[in-house]
């Protein structure tokens, strides 16, 4: 009928003059916009598919972790690329002059608030009830070793930030927005507190798919509407407070004033009372207009709302804080194709990327890279140290300069002794990364080392591995690695090698 | 293609007021968030291509107008005459600029905080969800970090904890934030608007703990009175009157049952001016003013029409359980100058 009515307009315009039909003013315009957004919204597909059929605008959406997003444009790597911004939350984004100057409307459309997922069992066993459950009662269970749970990465993720946020807010026991001090003060419970973390991950979909998996976690950290999306969890919205985020569709300065008249539709569009009621029963948000109920489930009981940090210092500090000092450390192994036909421009791209990926390691963090080709030709682990960061990071550095490309591709040989050097995870997010160009021509066979992965025990089976697809690498090769060992597999093909092992930095 | 819309709302208003003929003009105006869903209404619509007018709109926070380039533009509407008279400067908009209508900022909460408000001596409640709120034990309370917690009742409640501060926009980009700092800064320098640097710099102490309390702001006041819909958000947000009526006259007020409109005791107006960048512009704004059916599609969105406050009485009849039609008890303070209420909020934000 919508498709009809589409037409029907353009018929119109023909002969807008003399046209006698009873079109309603609302008449769609064709256009597509190309929205620079958060991935937690890839589940708003259904509707936008509505409101293009409503309006005739078309979202194309790229999706981005929030503090990236924020980043490309507060430097004007959205100008001319992006129409508009659609992020979970626009709370970092007012913490740049640089990025706020780039928008001109921000249009909230609904909203959902940090939550805390449970197992039925573990509310159970920790005897809470759900609509009066604490932070600090969460940090309780965390420190008495009743409760482990899953959480996005924080430089990552919108989800993982907001949550972030949440927890540091509650726990400092900070009566308005967070300081500088208030952080440091917290800094001991925290790190205790995220002892408790037993999942990282740079998307809320792999974190859902690995707590699956993983069966041993008790909870997941996230936005409310991730939660509820998961079948089997006691949602719980922490009684002394949440950071919530409102979504706002933001329309930008680069823009010309007709594609910020269709943001300007678009946004209107989805607060029309029907979208609003799909959108909560779809999605799980709650709605931004008083008429519409909040969908089935969504408790409307009043909670906090924590202040979100007013300067940039505060927020980077305890981002910063996390990454180097409250979260566990990580331990990967980097199993590196060095064969003979990496030769030349390959190896060269891998050095770079490589290269550029020292600047982006955390203190604490143990790197081992174990180049290969027929076999592993060396194995060279590296420490970033606190105290002195450079030395570790430098040792890395050199020794990818020291690459070189020869022999054949022993891919399942190479992995088995990854995970024969990683051992048991030590307190640690425990990974190895797979860079492969070609399919395996020497030592195991992918047989032989599924039966190898199926003898490791529990505990060493939760390492994952994360293959990049590259060169003439074989992807179902590759495909079948990550989901024996519940890891992702990511594109270097279509998209670049540095990007790739930037992305996986996120479930690391 | 945004012809397209002009087009068909021209044929279909034509058709409708049997003014055939009439070519519509294309007007592109940049607005204020609080009044994008009137413009967007379609009697509204319909109303203004009656008169042979399309209005293309853009919401900007007020003070963030002046960041943008206006070129193209036939008029600027922010929500108050500081942000506009700094406009018409610039854009050499011929004074007087056209004030078609006004809303007094209140502040919303929900009925359980307000009790505690006023069991705490900085409310009084005149029914179930309107009040009045004594802005000078209000600011008592701010300039000494007093928590939720300190307050007798606010126990029952979890979500009351905290320090206790009205949540406002961004003073630095949005014009209830600024018109929060003027109001606040009138009653902390004793009922005197300030004028000078010296009089900034008396009240900045307290400006600023009214801001950095809050960490981010919002950067409109349709997002903060949306989050506080939402069931999002603080115990009490400072939105305009005009966003409580209209959600009110529409009859979508079911999801905050409880909600109270407290009214500052000493408040500020916000008095939505137009700034015309082209004739065009200046006409529509006249026509806002003048136009009786326009006036009355103001009302049915909560604002106020300058001049005659009948048709407002008359429209809110049936919600005098929630707005303070006549006002009474509340004083209007007077906005400073734009470049001292500039002034005023960026130190505030510092």
């Amino acid at each position: 009928m919508r498709r009809f009515t589409a037409l029907l307009t353009v018929a119109l315009l023909a002969t807008a003059c003399t046209a006698q039909d009873d079109k309603d003013p609302d008449s769609p315009e064709p256009g597509t916009l190309r929205v620079l957004a958060s991935s937690e919204l890839a589940d708003m597909t259904p509707v936008l598919d509505r409101v293009e059929q409503d309006t005739g605008i078309k979202v194309e959406a790229g999706y981005m972790g929030a503090l990236d997003a924020v980043d490309l444009l507060a430097k004007g790597g959205t100008d001319g690329k992006y129409d508009a911004l659609w992020l979970s939350s626009n709370d970092y984004l007012r913490l740049r002059p640089e990025a706020t100057k780039k928008i001109v409307s921000e249009t909230p459309v609904m909203s959902s608030p940090v939550a805390i997922g449970v197992k039925p069992d573990t509310v159970r066993k920790l005897g809470w009830k759900p609509s009066d459950v604490t932070w600090s009662q969460v940090e309780q269970a965390v420190r008495d070793g009743e409760l482990t749970y899953g959480m996005t990465d924080p430089a990552r993720s919108n989800s993982g930030f907001a949550t972030l946020v949440s927890v540091a807010s509650a726990l400092s026991g900070a009566q308005s927005a967070l300081t500088d001090a208030d952080v440091d003060e917290a800094t001991p419970r925290l790190k205790e507190f995220f002892q408790g973390q037993r999942l990282t991950s740079g998307s809320s979909g792999w974190l859902a798919a690995a707590y699956e998996r993983r069966g041993d976690v008790d909870a997941m950290l996230n936005y409310e509407s991730v939660l509820k999306g998961i079948p089997g969890l006691t949602v719980i919205r922490p009684s002394d407070g949440v950071v919530t985020a409102d979504y706002p569709v933001s329309s930008l300065a680069s823009t010309d004033a007709d594609t910020r008249e269709n943001v300007r539709r678009l946004a209107e569009a989805l607060r029309g009372p029907d979208m609003q009621k799909e959108i909560t029963d779809l999605t799980h948000r709650r709605p931004v207009v008083a008429s519409v109920t909040p969908g089935a489930g969504l408790d409307t009981g009043r909670r906090r709302e924590l202040p979100f940090p007013g300067s940039r210092s505060v927020a980077d500090g305890l981002l910063d804080a996390y990454e180097n000092e409250l979260r566990r450390p990580s331990r990967t192994v980097y199993v590196l194709d060095t064969s003979g036909s990496m030769e030349g421009e390959r190896l060269a791209r891998l050095k770079t990327a490589l290269t550029g990926l020292t600047g982006d390691f955390r203190e604490r963090e143990e790197v081992t890279l174990m180049p290969f080709g027929s076999d592993v030709k060396s194995v060279r682990t590296h420490v970033v140290d606190p105290a002195n960061p450079r030395s570790g990071l430098d040792a890395i550095r050199k020794d990818t300069a020291a690459l070189t490309a020869e022999g054949d591709t022993a891919i399942f040989t190479s992995l088995e002794k990854a995970y024969d050097h990683l051992g048991a995870g030590q307190d640690t997010f425990t990974s190895i990364v797979l860079m492969t160009d070609g399919e395996n021509t020497a030592g195991a066979e992918a047989d032989e080392f599924d039966a190898f992965y199926a003898g490791l025990d529990r505990d060493r089976r939760e390492t994952p591995v994360f293959p990049i697809l590259f060169g003439d690498s074989d992807r179902s090769e590759l495909e079948h690695i990550a989901d024996l060992t519940g890891g992702r597999l990511f594109d270097a093909q279509k998209g670049s090698l540095d990007g790739a092992f930037e992305e996986i930095r996120g479930y690391q | 293609m945004l012809l397209i819309g002009g087009v068909v709302a021209a044929v279909v208003a034509g058709r409708e007021s049997g003014d055939k003929g009439t070519a519509t003009k294309t007007v592109r105006a940049v607005i204020g968030s609080e009044k994008a869903e009137f413009f967007a209404d379609p009697d509204v619509v319909k109303a203004l291509a009656a008169k042979g007018y399309t209005v293309r709109t853009e919401t900007s926070g007020s003070w963030a107008m002046e960041e943008l380039d206006l070129k193209g533009y036939d008029f600027a509407f922010p929500s108050s005459k500081a942000p506009a008279d700094e406009l018409a400067a610039t854009y050499e908009a011929r004074q007087p600029l056209p004030r078609p209508f006004y809303s007094p900022l209140v502040v919303v909460a929900h009925r359980r905080s307000a009790e505690v408000l006023a069991a705490g001596g900085m409310a009084t409640l005149d029914g179930e969800h309107r009040g009045t709120l004594k802005m000078a034990a209000y600011l008592d309370a701010a300039r000494a970090d007093k928590t939720w917690q300190q307050l007798k009742g606010a126990e029952k409640y979890g979500e009351l904890t905290g320090t206790l501060y009205i949540a406002s926009t961004d003073p630095e980009t949005s014009n209830s934030g600024a018109l929060y700092l003027a109001a606040a800064s009138y009653v902390e320098g004793g009922g005197r608007v300030a004028a000078s640097d010296k009089d900034v710099e008396a009240t900045a102490p307290l400006m600023r703990k009214l801001v950095s309390v809050q960490g981010a702001q919002q950067s409109s006041t349709d997002a903060a009175f949306r989050d506080f819909v939402s069931g999002a958000g603080n115990p009490l947000v400072l939105v305009y009157e005009s966003q409580v009526a209209a959600m009110l006259g529409q009859g979508t007020g079911a999801g905050v049952d409880d909600l109270t409109v407290l009214y500052p005791d000493t408040t500020t107006n916000s008095d939505h001016t137009v700034v015309p960048l082209t004739e065009d512009g200046r006409a529509l704004g006249e026509l806002l003013s003048s136009d009786p059916e326009l006036r009355q599609l103001a009302v049915r969105h909560g604002f106020r029409p300058q001049g005659a406050t009948a048709e407002f009485t008359s429209a809110t009849a049936a919600h005098t359980a929630y707005l303070n039609q006549k006002l009474t008890g509340v004083r209007q303070a007077p906005v400073p100058t734009s470049a001292v209420l500039h002034d005023m909020a960026r130190r505030a934000g510092s």
